[in-house]
Order: structure tokens, then sequence, then C-alpha cells
């Protein structure tokens, strides 16, 4: 008996020495200058972006011979437990593609490099991005920690052909107003999109809301806390913001009667019938659903024009998303960018890179590809233009970038617990088990967390 | 066997019993075959085209062009216009990682297990079943307390990126491998290997000599329900083998599912690589199927 | 547990009263316990790295506020108290048992009927290797799969309902179809492994035992309560231990599809502890609730070992 218990402190010690060797090193700058040689490992998700980014890796191999970049891609999901894991054993990558809602607890953790140093030193020209994409990488403790890479706003997209036959035109899509009580030209447009079996439109005497064929309205979800591609294209049309400020706000506002009444919308245009119930939509994307000519309108955000506009036998249009009760559209401004690894073995070679991608030579290469926005306005218009030779009009997603209609991304802390307070709130009000209201006790438990 | 066969030959020509019992196999067959007609079907569609044709029974715009991204023949702009990712897929190589490692996995997990089984069923020593107990123990600790240490002790080893890292944990043993072939050990007739300890023979000797042996049907069984579980597993593999050169089918085949948030996956490429790579153990399953399914006899499992 | 009652104590003796009497004596105390050290070596080496210290580890982390980034801070019996507060960990320990109860109620039950079938009616190997076919696919992938045939709008599943008149389904979706669901997709997974560990167990039946049977003139019912059941018992307790243990681990299924939605119908235990411990970096939360499941799980199968008492064997 005793010996067992020997060998289970041993165990326990063990364990102990294991769970303590996570720290990460003492300075949390990045290094500029000193000798960059080596090889340094890259992550990102998105497969569509492999190609250009394995070129901006070649070309920098020739510019830096010294200098080796590995890319490893993976999807969405399983990108993120490997940073995390590769963090926990001070692995992972030297450089990786970040995201706005995850970085926040890698600064507070330090895991990630602060890049004040390099960007001070290599004289990188922080006005070069789009406006506001730079200071989204700002930590709560007023140093930054990525250099942006791209953005992407939201946009409808349409289906040409219902369109045509609703004998709607471009035009008409293309200056929708709403309001969050009687929903505006934008819910009287899409009740007439919206058709039973019968053949009945939605505006229509008869019209079957049991029996709705196609949907004026497609719905991805209820949008959790975030609604970024749901519902903050209507919230932030009436002056409401998720945060007391922001990045870095300390409250939510899930109590304001502006937020709620458009949730309360969006239950009554399901409730009538012109967008899919809630437990519908739990199965194929929402593209895939367009795409089978089960919704007539989908709003969706940017990096998802290769898909839509991939389908076979669809005709697909973009629309800007419609302005709100302040005459003016709104759309969320998220962008990602590239931070180093506090862990990195090679933080020369990393910050190098990381600069690299920032800049005009990588950035124009990721815009001849079409697949996103890069952060670089000149970029972005090449990327335009590239769009326009494939024959797709993205004038709906720049133009609200040009006309400073949009506001950015909610950065705060504890995104992850307040996802999982809101996605089943919100599941509930969008659902119907629950009113509009009920989400002002989500809001306190929301806000109890930064307490 | 033989008896129960004749008595029911002895029984009346038309027996209902009968046929509702082969209404409820065919039911059976239809619900587990159907599905994988389902998988064929998307797999040989183009991508694009699936959704506009969801009520289709027939390939959406028939295409072998899953099967060509699977083996990575595709270029990259075919890819994406039949709805694939793009990215390059290294097929063979995925290949020839997973048969390493299931290998790896199978061979020394069964053979370390046996052992292990054998010390349980046939050994006296104090402490035994207390140990057995322990080791059934594991059975119930949630994957989620041991994955993370162990990606950390893989890694202090310095053994991320490596075959050994991937299948080192289930190398040297699993409660359900160690379980299932004490079970067997306990029920197999003990004269023989008595009469040999009466001889002098080392309980070395009469594991390799006698036991495994006789024990070959179950072995086998349980090679093939290691296999297929290494062959399918993929989170482990994921965390400890991301290199592109070491990893797995499953987690090569990682760049069919969806990409990005909101994104859709490449249900074709998804659904022929699903088929591919299910390929090689229903090859196995058909070579060693027959033997192993007829004569897994649980000879009086207790 | 105790499994381990069967007697090998009989051989075992024999063997050392078969070695010289000088060692008789201190082999009569510690048995084969040189040999069997040399036996259970690798085995054990295995399950101290990578079972026992992980588990220990993970009891430590119970006690402590841990955010998988940081280092973990003792903080006591905090994430325990908090758990009997949580209304969340409830519901999940409900949805959890419903899930179990459908999946080892539907799989046991219709293993057992595919059993006996491939045993009395239809011996074909092929008929075995087809039912067979869906564990050789990866359950995350069978999980994609049904999420998409099972889909409302577009699913095909849901187009066939409506060819025959059936309206359509939100299988996932839907607050009460969603743990049934996913008990039913993890059923056609496991459905043909389970009858073939069962199939290998009638095989071991004696036959004479039937005919003994069929010519006392019992009927075919209390043929199979009296002499099927009893002794296909051994192997019914491996397949349920396996299992019982297995389902109540449920996770991959529910976060490829429902992630435990809508609202909380499906968010079952193991999710949940994902949730906290990973996506929310509450590490000793998760801990503590797995530790606590884990607890569950063995008063699970203890009771499962008394109840089928699979040692004792009718026959022997």
């Amino acid at each position: 008996m005793k010996k067992a218990l020997g060998a289970v402190a041993v165990a326990a010690a063990a364990a102990l020495a294991l769970s303590a060797c996570t720290g990460s090193g003492s300075s949390n700058q990045a290094a500029s200058g000193g000798e960059a040689k080596g090889d340094i490992s890259y992550w990102l998700w998105d497969a569509n972006q492999l190609p250009a980014y394995q070129q901006c890796a070649d070309d920098f191999h020739k510019a830096n011979p010294n200098i080796n970049v590995k890319i490893t891609q993976t999807g969405w999901d399983d990108y993120w437990t490997n940073i995390t894991n590769g963090f926990v054993a001070g692995n992972g990558p030297d450089v990786f593609t970040d995201h706005l809602s995850k970085f926040g607890d890698f600064v507070k953790n330090n895991q990630i490099l602060a890049l004040d140093d390099a960007v001070k030193n290599d004289n990188v020209d922080l006005k070069q991005y789009q406006k506001g994409l730079a200071d989204l990488w700002v930590g709560k403790d007023g140093k930054r920690y990525g250099l942006p890479k791209d953005w992407d706003t939201i946009s409808l997209f349409y289906n040409k052909d219902m369109v045509a036959k609703a004998g709607l035109t471009a035009d008409q899509l293309g200056t929708l107003s709403w309001t969050p009580q009687d929903g505006g030209t934008f819910e009287k447009t899409v009740a007439h999109l919206t058709v039973d079996k019968n053949g009945k439109r939605g505006d229509e005497a008869g019209f079957d809301k049991n029996n709705v064929a196609v949907y004026g309205l497609g719905l991805a979800g209820s949008g959790s806390g975030n609604g970024q591609t749901e519902w903050s294209w209507l919230t932030g049309t009436t002056g409401w913001t998720h945060t007391d400020k922001n990045p870095w706000g300390t409250k939510y506002n899930y109590d304001d009667k502006k937020f709620q009444d458009t949730i309360a919308w969006f239950h009554s245009i399901i409730d009538k019938g012109y967008m899919p119930k809630l437990e519908t939509t739990v199965g194929a994307s929402v593209a895939d659903t367009f795409a089978a000519g089960k919704a007539a309108i989908n709003a969706n955000g940017s990096w998802m024009i290769g898909q839509y506009f991939g389908y076979k036998g669809i005709n697909v249009g973009l629309a800007p998303t419609p302005t709100g009760p302040d005459g003016k559209r709104a759309s969320m401004f998220n962008g990602l960018a590239d931070s180093i690894n506090a862990a990195t073995k090679n933080p020369a070679a990393a910050t190098k890179w990381v600069e690299y991608l920032a800049s005009p030579a990588c950035q124009d290469v990721v815009a001849s590809k079409a697949v996103v926005f890069p952060a670089i306005s000149e970029a972005t218009d090449k990327a335009a233009a590239a769009f326009k030779a494939k024959s797709v009009d993205v004038t709906s997603f720049t133009q609200q970038v040009k006309d400073s209609t949009t506001f950015l991304f909610p950065i705060t802390e504890n995104a992850a617990k307040v996802d999982g307070i809101m996605k089943p709130a919100m599941d509930g009000v969008f659902s119907g088990k629950a009113p509009a209201s009920s989400l002002t006790d989500a809001n306190s438990q929301v806000n109890a967390l930064f307490q | 066997m033989t008896t129960l066969t004749s008595a029911a030959r002895r029984r009346r020509p038309i027996n209902w019993g009968r046929v509702a019992s082969w209404a409820a196999l065919v039911l059976a067959i239809v619900v587990t075959v159907g599905p994988f007609l389902w998988m064929l079907r998307t797999a040989l569609s183009n991508n694009h085209a699936l959704a506009s044709q969801s009520s289709s029974l027939l390939p959406a715009d028939f295409t072998w062009g899953a099967f060509a991204r699977v083996f990575g023949l595709q270029s990259q702009a075919q890819a994406q216009a039949e709805g694939g990712s793009g990215a390059s897929i290294n097929f063979w190589q995925y290949l020839v990682n997973s048969v390493i490692v299931s290998t790896m996995i199978t061979a020394s997990q069964v053979f370390f297990s046996s052992l292990a089984a054998y010390a349980f069923a046939r050994l006296q020593w104090p402490g035994r079943d207390k140990v057995f107990a322990l080791f059934l123990g594991t059975l119930l600790v949630p994957a989620i307390f041991t994955a993370l240490p162990n990606f950390l002790l893989i890694k202090n080893i310095g053994l991320l990126n490596t075959y050994l890292g991937i299948a080192l944990p289930s190398m040297l043993m699993t409660p359900f491998a160690v379980f299932f072939l004490r079970q067997f050990f306990l029920g197999m007739s003990r004269e023989v290997e008595e009469a040999a300890m009466l001889d002098g023979a080392k309980h070395g000797r009469i594991f390799f000599q006698i036991v495994l042996p006789n024990a070959a049907a179950p072995l086998a069984t349980l090679c093939l329900l290691t296999f297929i579980a290494a062959w399918n597993d993929y989170f482990w593999p994921l965390l400890v083998g991301n290199d592109p050169a070491i990893r797995v089918l499953t987690v090569g085949l990682g760049v069919f599912k969806s990409q990005s948030p909101q994104g859709a996956p490449d249900w074709s490429g998804l659904m022929a690589a699903t088929l591919v790579s299910a390929l090689p153990i229903l090859l196995l399953f058909v070579a060693f199927g027959k033997k192993i399914v007829n004569s897994i006899g649980f000879s009086g499992i207790k | 547990m105790t499994t381990t009652s069967v007697g090998t104590r009989k051989p075992a003796r024999r063997s050392t009263e078969s070695d010289g009497p000088k060692r008789t004596a201190l082999r009569r105390g510690l048995g084969d316990l040189r040999v069997a050290l040399l036996f259970v070596a690798p085995a054990l080496v295995g399950f101290v790295l990578f079972y026992l210290v992980p588990t220990i580890r993970g009891i430590y982390l119970s006690f402590t506020d841990y955010s998988i980034l940081g280092n973990p801070v003792w903080v006591g019996v905090k994430n325990y108290v908090k758990i009997f507060q949580d209304k969340l960990v409830w519901n999940a320990m409900g949805v959890t048992l419903e899930y179990v109860l459908l999946n080892i109620g539907f799989q046991t039950v219709i293993a057992l009927g595919l059993a006996l079938l491939m045993y009395h009616v239809a011996k074909s190997t092929l008929i075995r290797g087809v039912l067979l076919l869906p564990y050789l696919v990866a359950n995350v992938i069978v999980a994609l799969l049904w999420f998409w045939m099972l889909d409302y709008q577009i699913g095909i599943v849901n187009q066939v309902l409506q060819w025959i008149g059936i309206p359509r389904v939100a299988f996932f979706g839907n607050e009460f179809w969603a743990i049934p669901t996913v008990a039913f997709v993890n059923v056609w997974r496991h459905m043909g492994y389970t009858a073939l560990l069962i199939f290998a167990g009638l095989q071991a039946i004696p036959g004479h035992l039937y005919e003994v049977a069929n010519l006392d003139g019992a009927s075919k019912w209390q043929t199979f309560w009296k002499i099927t059941m009893p002794l296909l018992r051994p192997v019914l307790l491996l397949v349920m231990v396996v299992t019982i243990t297995g389902s109540f681990q449920i996770f991959d299924t529910v976060a490829v599809t429902t992630q435990g939605g809508p609202v909380n119908a499906s968010r079952v235990i193991q999710y949940y502890i994902y949730q906290r411990a990973f996506s929310q970096q509450d590490f000793g939360y998760g801990s503590a609730l797995s530790v606590i499941l884990f607890i569950i799980l063995a008063i699970v199968a203890f009771l499962q070992m008394k109840f089928l008492r699979g040692n004792e064997n009718d026959l022997s």
C-alpha cells in the first residue's frame, strides 16, 4: 500500500511538472533587425487562400534566400484546436493567421509578440491599410499584436432569376430601407419574394405560411452574441452597438430596446413565413440552401463570394444591405491579421515574414487571386478589379468601406464565455421559445463576466 | 450448429416467422447500404451542382472529378470550378502514413495486450484482480483528461510529427484489447498448457507455442477491430501529426471539410475520399473476414 | 469491479507444486509474480503514462483555476461547489442519460435481433460484412453524412418523406428530435459491429442444448430466455460495459452536428465539458465535471457487473 502511494506521488509530481512547463518567454516584443535566417512555419485555415500565400512564400524566399517559409493549412475548427495546443506545448507555428475573437485571450496570456518595435524600426506604414484595420490589433495594453492582411463586410446575395420573376429590379434591391417597426421596403421585398407551394407570394391574400417553397430571406442561425452575418447589418443601422466602447468594451448592450426590437422583427418575419424557422436551418449551410433555390436572398460575408458564385445553375446578384432608421447602411467590418507566436525560436525571420505578408508585394498577389479583399487600400482596388474580371461586381462590399458605414467587429475579453451564454439565449428568441425581452437577463449574465 | 439446421428442416415449409425474419434482415441491409449509395451518388456529382439538384436520386452533373481530387489529379483551377478547395492532396503519401501508423498500432497493441491478458487470465499473483480492475477503469476516463497531457508528453520526448508519436499512446495497451483477450484466455482449455507445465515448460514458451496459436481467431478479430479504430482515428493524429509529410488519411482528407466559418464542405470530395479510404479496410475484411467472422467463437468467454 | 473471480487458482497451484520444493514456500505467497510482471510490464507502462498520469493530473486540475494558456491556481473545491449550482450541468446529465437510454436500448435490441437472424436465418459472410460497413467509416464522417442527409430543406431523407406524404422533420434542429437523431446516427454506425460480437457469443453456445430443449417441447420463446440469454451473458457483459461507458462519452456526433443546440437540447455532458474546458478556457471546471462523470460511470459499471453477473456462466 505504501509503495502504491509512492507511485501515485511520483505520478502526481510528474503531472505537476508537465503542467508547469507552459509559460512563455520574458520579452514579448518581436525582434527587428538581427540576422534573419532559417526555417519558419506559417499556419492558415482557408484552403482557398493557400495558393496565394504559397506564392507569397515563394516570392519571399527569392528575396530572402536564407529564410524558408513552410505553410500548413488546417480547416477552421481544427485550426484553433491546434493553435491552442501549440501554445500549451510551446511549439505551434512561428507565424499564424489571427482572428479578432481570439487574440484578446492570446494577449492576456502572453502568447503572441507585440510588433511596435518592428513597426517603428522597419517603418511599416500603418496608413496604407483601410481605415481602422490596423487599430483593431492594438491590445488592451496599448501594444500592437498583428499586422492586417484582409477585411470583410456584409452584403445581400440574391437569386437574380427569382428577383426578375417577382418583377423587381437590381436598382430596387440596391435601395431598400428598413425600420424595426414595419420592416420598410426591405420587408415588403422579402415578402414579395416569398412563394408558397401554390405559387402565392408572401404579400398576396391566401398565402400559406406553413407551406413555403421559397423564403424571401434565408437564415443561417441565431447569430449568438455577434450576429455578424445574421443580424448585425440591421442592428448597426439603429445606432446600437454591441458594447459600451470598442475595442475592449466591458459592458454589453443586449438589454437595449433598439437591439431587442430588431431581433423581435426578425422573429416576426419568421412568424409570417418570410424566413425559415430556426429549427430547419440546422444541417446544410445557408449558402447550399440558397443554391437549392429555397431562399431568394442571403445576407453573407465577402469571404463567401467564391462559394455563391461557384454554384451551377444559379444566377447570383449582389446588393448592399438596406438602409436603416438613420438613413444609412451598416456592416460589420472584420479583419484578419498575422501574429507571431511568443514561443518562436526565430523572431527575426518571423517578423520579416509578417512584415512581408502585410506589404503591397504580398497583398497584391492575394488581390490578383480574387478570393478576399486585402487590407491595403490600393490592393483592395486591385482585388475589386480582379473580381470584376471574373464578372463579379463587389461594389456592395467596398461601398460600405468607402462610405464609412462600417462598424468594427466587437472585441472584448471573455469572448468565448459570452458566446456560451448568448448562443442558447438567441436560439430561444429566434425559435420563439422566449420573448426578445429575455435577452435582458442574458445581458446581465454576460456583464457579470466583466466584474 | 448442425443439430440446429436439422431442427430447422423439420419445420413446415411455409413459416411466417421466417418470412418476417427475412423482411427484418432485408430492412437492416437497406438501412445500412442506403447511405453508402447516397455517398457514391454524391461522390460522382459536381459539388457545385449538388445543392440545386438536391431532390434528384442520380448524380448531379456526373463527373469523376471528386475522385480525381482525392488522388490529387485535378489542377487547382479545375478543382475550384467543381467546388473543391484547391488545396493539394498528397493521397498516396497519406495512405502510406495511415498504413504505417495503423500497422504499428495494431501489431504492437495486440501483442502487448495479449501478454497482459495472459497474466491476468492465467498467472497467479498478488494484486492481480485489483490491477485488472484499474486497467478496466481506464474505459471510464474521459478523453478530455488524456489528450492534453499526452500531447505534452509526446512533445517533451520529441516525438511530435513522427509515426511513433502518433502511434505510441495506443501501442502498449488499450483497456478494450486487454479485456477482450483476457475473456478469451479464461475460456480456453487448460489441459494442453498444464501438460506442458508438467513437462517443465516455462510460461514464455507456453504463451508463444500454445496460447497464441490457439487464440488465432480472437487475435485476428482484435487485429481487425484495432486496425479499423486506428485507421479512423482523427483527433489525436491531428494534434501530434499535422505536418503534411506525416498526416494520415483522416487528417489529410480534412481539406474536404468546411474550411471557413459559414462555409460548406466539398461534399463530393468528402464522400469520394471516405469511400476511397474505407476501401483498404474493406479489402482487408474481404481477405480475412470469412475466417474471422466464422471462427470468432467466443468459445466459453467468461 | 469484480470481474475476476473465476478461478485460475487450480492450475496455478498445480504449477507451483510442479516446481522444486525449495521455492514452493516463496512461490505460495507471490505466485507467478515475477513472470507476471514481465508479461504485464509493457501494458503497465502504457497504462501509467497515457492513462493514470493524465487522470491524476486531471483530478489535481479539478481543484484549480486553469485557463490552459496560463498556470493553474489552487482554489480548493470551488469548482465542485459551482457545479452543484450550475443548471446546465443537470440539464447535461439529463440529456446524456436520455441519449444513453435511447442509444443502448435500440442498439442492443437491434444488434441482438440481427445476431439471432445471422445465426438462425442467414449464415452468409456477405451479409455480415455488409452490416459491418458503417463501422468502417470514421464517426466524424458518419455524423457529417447524416447531418447532410437529414437536413430539413435539402436533405434526401426529408425529400423521401415528402414523396411518401409524410411532413418534413427538422431532425437535428428540433428540440424533441435532436437527441433521438444523434442516438440513431450512432446506432446506425454500431449496430452491425455489436451484432457481430453477439453473434460470436451465440456460436459458442453448444448446439445440443437447443436439441434437448426442442425435445422437451420448449417453445422458441422459452428456449430464448432459458438457454440463449443466460449463456450469452458473458458476451453481453463485455458488449454492455464497452458500449455503455462509450455511450456516456458521446461527443463527436454532437460536436459535428448540433453543437449542443437547439438552445440546450443536445448539450451532452462531454460536449459541455469540452466547451467549458477548451472553448471557454476554464479547464479546472471542465476537469471537475470530468471527475464527476468518472465517478458516475464507475458506479454504473459496478452496478452493471453486479447486475449481469457476467462471470458466472451457467454452464460452468
